[in-house]
């Protein structure tokens, strides 16, 4: 529906689609006495920029005849003019204020939003000991600031999208032009464009519409919370997608190995990091199999144990009403039920819990005779072993069930099974041509250096291949420990 | 994945839990196995028959571990033995642990891998157990009271080290190598003779000089932490000789030494030699780090096992008041007493050779390095060898300088 | 297209295909060949690489699938038949190993008597893979390279202390054991056939036969080490151990205090066996596929590792004699289809593919594909002789080019933002590269 040039017939037609009492109208009029109205919905809109740079020079000032005049006429730094009713009503639900003149066959938007916003922070998530500290918020426009003073390149394109029938979501798609793959970039957007939901909370929604393999039990999309990890993506050639609302950007595609780097890993020596990156890799390997192996040399095979481990085994186990595999299985619940709780109460509640976890569950159920100790040790070493690498620990804590039953059920040749099985499936998944496993599987030898191990930031020249950027270059090396190439 | 897959999985997960949960698939696990630690087989008073020992290691709840030793009396085989244990005791034996078989003496009348087979038939039993015969019986030795803990299996397979091997007191078999030998064209092998040295007779026992004196201190050692509680000691200084599966003869302790020396994987020994200095006899303890060795065959004129020893030879211990001196210079051993190790050497070789032919045991492996060096005269040579091949010695004990 | 990287054809043939060696073909060899095993071995890997040479000489000729050539040769139907009896044919040779690996893995990865279903699951991830076409096999070999490359350097490792190599004398005295451990093993030498199957698949380069006949023999070689270690530490009594891979590093680490660590690399070598053990099924189902390419690959996947699974089920007490039927008496099958057929197709169709037409061009490989112009290539040389001479020479021109490219950029970027803002005001300005092209 088009814009009248009657103030009231403007009013009545932008009340008839929003007719919210949240929606409020101020009246007031031009230096000429024109009636004039600022539209706008209450409590996410700037109501005091609003009347600085628009209520107020419009009232000292003849009210201009058309929406082009009135939009030079405002000294505010974002306008623009909607095509329609509907449009404009779009733009007052996303926080902006509709400006109306009478006399004027059309209407201004401008850009006021002013949604309740937490300062930027460091995430919870992915604390850092050396690193910068910056986290998302869940303003969009905020988190496109933050990465926009990391990479203050015209080389950025972000584009903005608008996903949910209601919600109505600002889905902004981030990538670096001459970089980025841009057939990537095309295929994200397009997924996008073709989502019909009702409402977007979190960028999750978003994550499951893009997933190569929506039931998949692996992640799909990349996630991180921090500007600077998701600069480094962007540089490597990768898409990012940030929702409104939410703290959690995505990239895409998006590979396993990403999750056992962290953002400290290139703040410090290549030596340690590569200790780490083994140490994580070795954990996830613990956290999986330990358990499994611990229930399977008990029922399948007792050489696994060496003969004085066996016999503290045998010695501690005496008595236990239930078979090793059921054993492990009860405790792997109880630790998830106890993790479960953990994130979910109040802090206060969490000391009483702690100690009702570690001496309730743990010491009395020993010396009760319903687990043994070793069993505790395992369930708790692989526990701790999963959150090395934490963006994988919920996918770990369900394989790492999945596994018990096996070795409890096939014994060790199940672990065996399994873990082909799993390897398959991994191998032959792919994400916008990017497979899953890669550097490993297929074996990209040159991204090796960023994945299995860290090499130093000299011997990183290229883009990792795997992702197929436009431009592999990554370091020009002019100077190398005083040498020059 | 795709819908048909992930409804795949699902059903499977739901199957495999449901079971999971639902049964243990009837599994003898942890708590259903005896852990056999050590199996002793001895020949039944019935012909062909077998009485076999079984050491059970039994972990208490302060996870210790204590014997349980399970006699099957009068099986027909070792098989047959290991189920009556099941069927007696309610325990499934497994021999996955099992890390020493000890042979009674009458065993070693007949074809011991009569007996042994059976363990060679199994995948579920580990050919890397220690096998060693004994004197007597094989129940009595597993009964006796270690000094060390309280596994006598364990007690035994540290007198069987690969470092006692390394020193050259014991000749340690494993049931491969044992076979090896049996199935080998020599059709001879050896094992360890042991034997356990109660305290009360450990003093003139009649062992080897080394063996008493350890009998004391171990005794001693115990008494005062037990409470007068009396140990045995195992001695395996002593070997067995096999041929054809039976055993023909045993080493004795200088013996062993000896062939340590010459032909295994010694290579750090100490060895006693008598010389007469000053019109009196002395004894030496030496110290030996060989260098090299190698017994090698030669058809060269007939043919001849020759002995190759190189090593370096450095005082332990002497029998009488040394200066200060020479105290200080205890690397530097006299040429005299470097010849008369070399001679006592050569003559424990020569004796345990001359045993060995006597019981046609190929205890260097002659025909098998007939067989592999000189196939086209093994027809010639083969049947006669043990008797007919001379022993050559060029054995050189230096000083360390 | 069903693509298969060249790089994951040799890794199979270094790794993959070995791992199914190491159970009971080095005793089945030793029964034959006794200390003379090697000998017979290496025939047989002579005789493997003769077959992968001519295939790989044929790959060079030509770029089409041996389907193509077939069908191109006697017609579609001819293909068709020709695939259908290569599909039963992998079917068949998939089945010993798979009966060879059930007793190894109900005797060493289980000490209880476990129950025949606890093998059963491996036909389920059989079906899984065979449906992902040879992306799966071509992965798992990627994969494959560090799991085999580790657990068997440490397993030889453990074991090489405990062998006597003096035991492999007296060299070539069994001349007819020799032959017969040849020829009762070719069921283990069977994989020479499947690069028939590649061709056409791959990215063809200059030197692929090359790389892969040196995959083939460093995989030979591993499984020659293998076999001659295997004979050092047993001995005259190697017959016995069926199950080679799970005893020969067992005595170094029996005693230990982390007791037996070697079990953790046979596990690691288990999980390579069922990788290479699905590579058969994945060529039955390859053959299906492009016989009857309207049944996809779910449904071959499934018929041929459930038709594997009931036969192992029926199968499940008459292991020797089934090793016996195979080895024994239908050597000559394998004769056929993994030798006589692939090199005859071989000669036949690389002598045709080379008269019909020229031979196609190879894309030239990675390292000279962005070669400098010819009028560059005197410079590229002597900066390759005088590396500091003509660094400086190098370095203007590279200054020079960059400053160029700079210019050329900056000129058309403010042309075009010239012209966006004459069209539309207001839109974005489209910025340059971040780098140069």
């Amino acid at each position: 529906m088009p814009f009248a040039a009657s103030l009231q017939q403007n009013l009545k037609a932008v009340k008839a689609v929003l007719p919210a009492e949240d929606i409020l109208v101020h009246a007031f009029r031009a230096g000429d006495g024109t009636p004039c109205a600022a539209v706008y919905a209450d409590g996410i809109t700037d109501k005091k920029g609003i009347a600085e740079l628009a209520v107020l020079p419009l009232s000292r000032q003849e009210a201009p005849r058309t929406a082009e005049a009135l939009q030079k006429a405002l000294p505010y730094p974002e306008t623009k003019l909607p095509q329609d009713v509907a449009a404009a009503c779009q733009s007052i639900l996303a926080g902006d204020a509709l400006l109306l003149a009478d006399g004027v066959a059309g209407a201004v938007t401008l850009g006021a939003k002013q949604a309740a916003a937490r300062a930027v922070t460091e995430p919870q998530t992915s604390v850092t000991v050396k690193g910068p500290r910056e986290g998302f918020v869940e303003d969009i426009k905020t988190n496109l600031g933050l990465i926009r003073k990391r990479l203050p390149t015209p080389a950025l394109r972000p584009e903005t999208l608008r996903v949910g029938r209601h919600s109505q979501t600002a889905v902004c798609v981030l990538y670096l032009d001459g970089i980025a793959d841009a057939k990537v970039a095309e295929a994200v957007k397009a997924r996008i464009r073709a989502i019909d939901i009702d409402g977007v909370p979190d960028s999750s929604y978003i994550a499951k519409f893009l997933a190569q393999k929506p039931l998949s039990l692996f992640k799909q999309a990349g996630t991180t919370e921090k500007p600077d990890i998701l600069c480094a993506k962007l540089l490597e050639g990768r898409v990012a997608v940030l929702a409104d609302g939410s703290p959690i950007a995505l990239t895409l595609p998006y590979m396993l190995a990403e999750d056992f780097q962290s953002s400290q890993d290139y703040f410090v020596s290549p030596y340690r990091a590569t200790v780490s990156r083994l140490l994580r890799l070795l954990a996830v390997a613990v956290s999986l199999l330990l358990p499994a192996f611990y229930v399977a040399a008990q029922l399948f095979k007792l050489r696994l144990l060496p003969f004085p481990l066996l016999m503290t085994i045998s010695g501690s186990i005496q008595g236990i009403p239930l078979s090793p595999g059921l054993e492990l299985f009860f405790l792997l619940i109880v630790l998830e039920v106890l993790i479960e709780a953990a994130v979910r109460m109040p802090k206060y509640v969490a000391l009483a819990l702690s100690v009702i976890g570690a001496l309730v569950l743990g010491d009395t159920a020993v010396k009760a005779g319903l687990v043994s100790s070793p069993a505790i040790i395992i369930v708790a070493l692989s526990g701790i072993s999963a959150y090395t690498v934490p963006d994988l620990a919920g996918t770990l804590s369900v394989i790492r069930l999945a596994y018990v039953v096996v070795a409890g059920s096939l014994g060790t040749y199940g672990i065996v099974l399994m873990t082909a099985l799993i390897l398959y499936y991994l191998v032959t998944s792919d994400a916008y041509g990017v497979p899953l496993l890669a550097p490993f599987a297929p074996l990209v030898g040159k991204d090796l250096g960023d994945a299995a191990w860290k090499e130093s930031v000299y011997a990183l020249r290229t883009r990792p291949a795997a992702l197929r950027p436009k431009n592999r270059t990554r370091l020009r090396l002019v100077y190398r420990g005083g040498k020059e190439e | 994945m795709n819908l048909f897959w992930t409804r795949v999985l699902t059903i499977a997960a739901g199957v495999l839990l449901l079971l999971f949960l639902s049964n243990d698939f009837g599994l003898i696990d942890i708590q259903k196995t005896a852990v056999v630690a050590a199996v002793g087989i001895d020949a039944a008073d019935e012909e062909g028959r077998v009485d076999v020992t079984a050491q059970i290691a039994v972990p208490d709840a302060s996870a210790s571990e204590k014997a349980g030793n399970v006699t099957i009396k009068n099986a027909r085989t070792v098989g047959d033995a290991l189920a009556e244990i099941n069927r007696k005791t309610g325990w499934y034996p497994t021999l996955v642990h099992c890390r020493l078989i000890v042979l009674g003496e009458a065993t070693g009348g007949r074809d011991v891998f009569g007996v042994l087979n059976y363990f060679l038939r199994s995948e579920f039993v580990e050919d890397s157990c220690l096998t060693a015969m004994c004197e007597g019986r094989a129940e009595d030795l597993l009964s006796a009271d270690s000094p060390i803990g309280e596994l006598t299996a364990v007690a035994v397979t540290k007198v069987l080290s690969s470092e006692a091997q390394k020193t050259g007191l014991v000749c340690v078999t494993n049931l491969r190598d044992f076979a090896k030998g049996y199935y080998s064209p020599a059709s001879s092998g050896f094992l360890p003779l042991l034997s356990a040295l109660p305290e009360a007779e450990s003093e003139g026992g009649g062992q080897s000089a080394a063996l008493p004196c350890a009998a004391e201190e171990g005794g001693t050692g115990q008494s005062s932490k037990e409470g007068g509680k009396k140990a045995d000691v195992f001695d395996a200084s002593r070997t067995a000789l096999f041929a054809g599966g039976r055993c023909v003869g045993v080493l004795e302790a200088a013996e062993t030494l000896a062939f340590n020396l010459a032909a295994t994987r010694t290579d750090f020994a100490y060895g006693t030699v008598q010389v007469q200095q000053e019109g009196k006899p002395v004894t030496y303890e030496l110290k030996f780090k060989i260098r090299s060795k190698k017994v090698r065959l030669t058809l060269d004129g007939g043919p001849a096992a020759l002995f190759r020893v190189r090593a370096n030879a450095q005082i332990a211990d002497a029998s009488r008041a040394s200066g200060v001196v020479e105290i200080a210079k205890t690397a530097f051993v006299p040429d005299f007493v470097l010849r008369a190790a070399e001679e006592t050497l050569q003559e424990n070789l020569r004796s345990a050779l001359a045993k060995a032919a006597a019981g046609g045991c190929d205890l260097f492996a002659l025909r098998q390095k007939l067989h592999r060096r000189y196939p086209a005269q093994e027809e010639r040579y083969a049947a006669g060898l043990l008797q007919a091949a001379q022993p050559v010695f060029d054995i050189r004990f230096d000083t360390v300088h | 297209m069903d693509k298969i990287k060249l790089r994951q054809i040799c890794f199979y043939f270094a790794c993959v295909a070995p791992s199914v060696k190491f159970i009971v073909y080095p005793a089945t060899l030793t029964y034959e060949a006794g200390n003379d095993l090697l000998l017979a071995a290496l025939g047989s890997f002579l005789a493997q690489g003769l077959v992968l040479a001519a295939v790989f000489w044929l790959s060079s000729r030509t770029d089409k699938t041996f389907f193509a050539l077939l069908q191109g040769a006697f017609g579609k139907a001819a293909a068709r038949a020709v695939y259908g009896a290569f599909a039963l044919y992998f079917l068949f040779s998939a089945l010993l190993p798979m009966l060879e690996q059930r007793s190894f893995v109900m005797l060493v990865l289980y000490e209880n008597v476990p129950s025949v279903l606890s093998y059963a699951p491996f036909f389920a991830v059989s079906a899984f893979a065979c449906s992902k076409g040879f992306k799966a096999l071509g992965r798992a070999a990627d994969l494959a390279l560090p799991l085999f490359c580790t657990a068997f350097a440490v397993l030889i490792a453990l074991a090489v202390p405990e062998a006597d190599f003096g035991a492999l004398l007296p060299v070539a005295r069994r001349g007819a054991g020799i032959f017969r451990g040849g020829l009762f093993g070719l069921n283990w030498h069977a994989e020479c056939a499947y690069p028939l199957f590649f061709l056409g698949r791959f990215e063809r380069n200059k030197g692929d036969a090359a790389k892969v006949l040196l995959s083939f023999a460093a995989g030979a070689a591993a499984v020659l080490l293998f076999l001659a270690v295997f004979y050092g530490v047993f001995e005259d009594i190697a017959v016995l151990r069926q199950n080679s891979i799970a005893h020969i590093s067992k005595y170094t680490t029996a005693f230990t205090s982390l007791g037996r660590i070697d079990l953790l690399f046979i596990f690691a070598m288990t999980l390579v066996n069922v990788f290479a053990l699905c590579v058969p099924v994945q060529m039955c189902v390859h053959c299906t596929h492009a016989a009857l390419p309207r049944c996809g690959r779910l449904w071959p996947a499934l018929a041929a590792s459930g038709a594997l699974l009931a036969a192992v089920l029926l199968l499940n007490y008459s292991f020797l004699e089934m090793q016996q039927l195979v080895t024994q008496r239908l050597w000559a099958v394998f004769l056929l289809f993994a030798y006589a057929v692939p090199l005859a197709a071989a000669l036949l169709f690389g002598l045709r593919e080379g008269k019909a037409r020229p031979a196609p061009r190879r894309r030239a490989p990675q390292s000279r594909r962005k070669r400098a112009p010819r009028s560059h290539r005197g410079r590229e040389q002597a900066r390759r002789i005088h590396p500091r001479k003509c660094r400086g020479r190098e370095r203007a021109r590279r200054l020079h080019a960059e400053k160029h490219l700079r210019q050329k950029r900056a000129r058309l970027h403010t042309e075009k933002r010239a012209r966006a803002r004459s069209a539309r005001q207001g839109a974005p300005a489209r910025g340059g590269r971040e780098e140069g092209a």
